[in-house]
């Protein structure tokens, strides 16, 4: 939907998914859209450069979110809002409305 | 001039590296820990000088490659022998949403350095802190506003315009005790 703003479709998708989720991480992203890893890291890497995004270390995962210094970041916020709108229900389905909520460990799915 | 590489001071360092890509007329603002170390004397040293600029990064390694520092990755560079590297940060010059248009201008016998003022360097380590509450930038905007002139009321008005009223209550309690 906004590929040709962004250049490639894989920073909509990564984008939509930190507004969404609050964060996440390359393999994660990787996983819920079936992409190859690789292509989201440079993606994050190339948002990171930019100041959008901003990642920490937990553990061995580095961890992505929107950058709350990023000077656009109101702005960016309620355009990626505005367009979210726009996405189709099945595809929120698939891919934005994923459990987010804890699960004790050891408890069986 | 012979540049001790090994032992450069980071005031120093700032104003080489300023006067370089002055050189190759690209201009670039100090901003970030450096800042820190300059307007503290160094009683924070920050391993690292963060530049902003709004010049290509092809252009910038030209120019940096006259001082023999190399591209580690996409926004750093290094030298072997100095301890510091430098990174050219994503533009704008900006604090939270709000563009930064009045710096200093450090003269050092290097040459001129332009940076954060001590007050705006206040308030990059503050939304540091406010942000990903990281407890050593708010040591360093102590360690700033104790050592230079900084305008508390600006700090204030900035901090509550970004949310963040109590925590800046916090360092301003820190800063009277």
């Amino acid at each position: 939907m906004l590929e040709a703003l962004f250049g490639n479709s894989t920073i909509e998708k990564i984008l939509f998914t930190l507004l969404v989720y609050g964060e996440g991480y390359a393999l994660g992203i990787a996983k819920t859209f079936n992409a190859p890893v690789n292509r989201i890291q440079q993606q994050l890497r190339r948002l990171e450069n930019g100041g959008i995004v901003a990642s920490r270390l937990i553990g061995k995962v580095r961890i992505y979110s929107l950058n709350p210094r990023y000077p656009f970041l109101k702005e960016l916020q309620a355009f990626l809002t505005k367009a979210y709108e726009f996405i189709p229900e099945k595809e929120k389905e698939a891919y934005y409305r994923k459990r987010t909520r804890p699960r004790r460990a050891g408890k069986p799915l | 001039m012979k540049i001790d590489w090994e032992h450069i001071d980071i005031r120093e360092l700032a104003a080489i590296v300023s006067e370089k890509l002055n050189e190759n007329g690209i201009d670039a603002v100090l901003v970030g820990g450096a800042c820190v170390s300059i307007y503290t004397k160094n009683k924070y040293l920050s391993s690292d000088l963060d530049f902003v600029t709004h010049a290509a990064i092809r252009e910038v390694a030209a120019a940096m490659s006259g001082l023999g520092f190399k591209r580690e990755t996409s926004r750093h560079f290094i030298r072997k022998d100095c301890q510091f590297f430098i990174e050219f940060v994503a533009p704008p010059a900006a604090i939270g949403d709000e563009p930064i248009k009045n710096f200093t201008k450090l003269k050092t016998k290097s040459g001129k350095v332009v940076m954060f003022t001590p007050t705006d360097t206040v308030k990059d380590r503050l939304a540091a802190y406010y942000y990903w509450k990281d407890p050593q930038a708010l040591e360093q905007a102590l360690m700033v506003a104790r050592d230079q002139k900084v305008n508390i009321s600006v700090i204030k008005r900035w901090s509550a315009k970004e949310g963040h009223k109590e925590k800046c209550k916090a360092f301003l309690d820190r800063l009277s005790l």
